[in-house]
């Protein structure tokens, strides 16, 4: 049995009142598995980014339950919600948002400081992160001096540093010509292979053979939901396959 | 928690550094403000110095005054803006008979000022300060003499002593013993000159280079209805001050038939009036420089805001990987409270440097205190706390999906 992360009920996200209210989010019921590589699809304006600022706990939904890992997290302080988002959440945008004033090496050692890594094992994690991604050599370069293939390599690895529960990646193809496309995404799908759940948004159809499931939003809600991997072959990340062949072992013992 | 201290001040130091230029003009506001406390609290501080050496002299001196019932500043400023100061004294010339009469004492002479129209001989009128004090003044209050000697028992109905650049007023010469002054009606012998003297903040409140000095009965007589301001007591154990002033109080008070309006002072407390005045012109100069601490701090704020404004992308970068909106407001408040320490650090140095020039060219030498230093250390915590706290929480409260879209 596949873990679930994550648990939306009844979120709803209202911009506006009265005549000028209008939902980003509406009733959105979604659950999502450990190891699990979601692409959410839509036309624009269908909530697709505001349903990932509120699972990346950027953002609040207007009323409904969000549980992360078992524990409601709609409606926890904004402090505790930033340390979840260091620790469980890992963020990909389209426009890289790299910090221009700092070489990659510290770009990627960024969550690091949240968590509360001293600053020596921030930059050794980070620059094994960096190596893992091929970009060991441009530690110290800056984000302007990277192509945006690199650029974006660099955020993936930045998303994946902290090992969070979750990445979220808001359309990291849209700003890249194709072959650096398909190389960010043979990325994701290593990460993803390696038992990372990732949620990400896109407009591109062709990258859909990269995911497990395929989501269409339509005006705040889910219009068509296709799993084209059975959960029970899901990748599962390396600690929960141990641990799952302890339990068989144990259960062989009795 | 100490882990993120230092983060934060990395991050602040990497900030400054980047903007080498804004930061060092930024810090130069500040320096400039704590420059000129430096520079006014140093200055005054070699006064007080000076005060409270002239005190040191005397450690066997015990002044009698008349308080009154008036809040110090009121006080002072009655004493800047009246000529005669203590006007109203309930000290009697008998008094000092009664001090002298007690065993600790040696010697106590009481002194009252007025001041006279003087003519010489030659008709010249001047305005002076009078002093009338007893023949003991001179034994408790040892001046040097430039020509002739102090007023005796013998001579003191008509015997003054002047002062050394009253002396070449009236009479165009340093030496005019055996010559004579009118006043009041009265013809007066020159007996004796004071030698000159260079600093004129004493606890007498007088300036002897500009002063008759004459009996003090002689001066009631003439005037009438003197004011006994001050009274001089030479004490022969210098060790029991404290308790030679005790018994100087009660047997005041017993004379005075229980009031007890008057102060009987010692050690440092005998400076106080001078000193009282000094603290408040300190004072009011270092509000002046405080005016330009506060320009500064508004430089400070401006940066911040600035650099709030410009690192908005980034405020909203940190946001997303889990910066808490406390992180942002401790990043901007350590880099407002560096760039003010800086110029804190910056600010003692010019100062001094400033203290010094000033020192060559007057006789103040700069006076340096961990008080200070420690006072200035604050102050600039406060003006960086003060002054940063408006653009950090600017800084934490952004809305990190609004600061990503903020792209440069």
């Amino acid at each position: 049995m596949n873990e679930e992360i994550i648990k939306l009920e009844k979120l709803t996200k209202r911009y506006g009142y009265g005549d000028a209210e209008s939902f980003a989010l509406k009733d959105f019921d979604l659950t999502i598995k450990r190891g699990e590589f979601i692409m959410i699809m839509g036309p624009s304006g269908c909530g697709k980014t505001t349903l990932l600022n509120i699972i990346g706990l950027l953002d609040r939904a207007t009323s409904g339950k969000y549980l992360l890992n078992d524990e409601n997290v709609a409606s926890i302080s904004s402090a505790k919600q930033s340390r979840i988002r260091a620790k469980k959440i890992g963020f990909i945008f389209q426009n890289f948002n790299l910090i221009e004033d700092l070489p990659i090496l510290e770009n990627v050692a960024l969550p690091l400081i949240y968590v509360g890594m001293p600053q020596s094992v921030r930059l050794r994690t980070a620059s094994a992160a960096l190596k893992r991604f091929h970009l060991g050599e441009k530690e110290y370069y800056y984000p302007y001096q990277l192509s945006g293939g690199q650029q974006q390599r660099a955020a993936i690895a930045r998303a994946v540093v902290s090992n969070p529960e979750i990445i979220l990646a808001d359309e990291p193809t849209g700003n890249l010509d194709s072959r650096a496309s398909y190389a960010v995404m043979d990325e994701l799908k290593r990460i993803h292979e390696e038992g990372n759940t990732i949620v990400m948004v896109t407009h591109n159809p062709a990258l859909t053979v990269y995911a497990t499931r395929v989501i269409n939003m339509l005006d705040g809600q889910i219009a068509t939901d296709v799993k084209t991997v059975t959960d029970e072959n899901l990748p599962q990340p390396i600690d929960v396959k141990v641990k799952k062949k302890k339990s068989r072992m144990k259960r062989r013992r009795h | 928690m100490s882990l993120l201290v230092r983060t934060h001040l990395r991050l602040a130091r990497t900030s400054i550094k980047e903007n080498r230029t804004r930061s060092f003009l930024t810090c130069l506001g500040i320096a400039i403000g704590i420059a000129s406390i430096i520079l006014i609290l140093s200055l005054t501080g070699s006064i007080s110095n000076l005060i409270t050496s002239e005190i040191g002299n005397s450690q066997d001196l015990i002044v009698v005054r008349p308080s009154t019932s008036k809040d110090e500043l009121t006080s002072v400023i009655e004493e800047l803006t009246s000529a005669n100061s203590f006007e109203r004294s309930n000290l009697q010339i008998e008094d000092a008979a009664t001090i002298a009469e007690l065993e600790q004492v040696v010697a106590a002479a009481p002194i009252a000022q007025s001041v006279v129209t003087v003519n010489d001989e030659d008709n010249v009128v001047a305005s002076a300060t009078i002093l009338g004090t007893t023949p003991d003044f001179f034994t408790i209050n040892p001046l040097t003499f430039r020509y002739g000697s102090a007023i005796t028992d013998k001579n003191k109905d008509t015997a003054i002593v002047i002062g050394h650049t009253l002396s070449l007023y009236l009479f165009n010469t340093s030496n005019p013993v055996g010559r004579t002054l009118v006043f009041h009606g009265q013809r007066f012998l020159v007996v004796g000159v004071l030698e000159e003297v260079m600093d004129t903040v004493n606890f007498n409140n007088t300036d002897y280079n500009n002063i008759i000095v004459m009996d003090i009965n002689v001066l009631n007589d003439l005037i009438g209805s003197l004011q006994v301001q001050q009274i001089n007591v030479k004490v022969a154990n210098t060790g029991e001050l404290a308790t030679t002033a005790e018994t100087i109080r009660t047997a005041l008070i017993e004379q005075h038939s229980g009031d007890t309006n008057f102060i009987v002072a010692y050690g440092e407390a005998i400076a106080h009036p001078a000193s009282a005045l000094l603290t408040i012109i300190s004072g009011m100069l270092a509000v002046v420089a405080g005016v330009s601490l506060v320009v500064g701090g508004i430089g400070v704020m401006n940066i911040m805001l600035v650099s709030v404004a410009e690192r908005n992308h980034e405020i909203g970068i940190r946001k997303a990987v889990g910066a808490s909106s406390r992180n942002i407001l401790m990043q901007f408040m350590f880099e407002s409270l560096i760039l003010s320490i800086l110029g804190g650090f910056l600010g003692i140095i010019l100062g001094y440097i400033f203290a010094f020039l000033v020192s060559i060219v007057t006789p103040f030498t700069p006076f340096v205190s961990w008080h200070i230093i420690l006072t200035v250390f604050l102050t600039t915590f406060a003006v960086g706390v003060l002054f940063g706290i408006y653009p950090a929480i600017k800084a934490a409260t952004k809305n990190p999906i609004d600061s990503l879209k903020h792209y440069r």
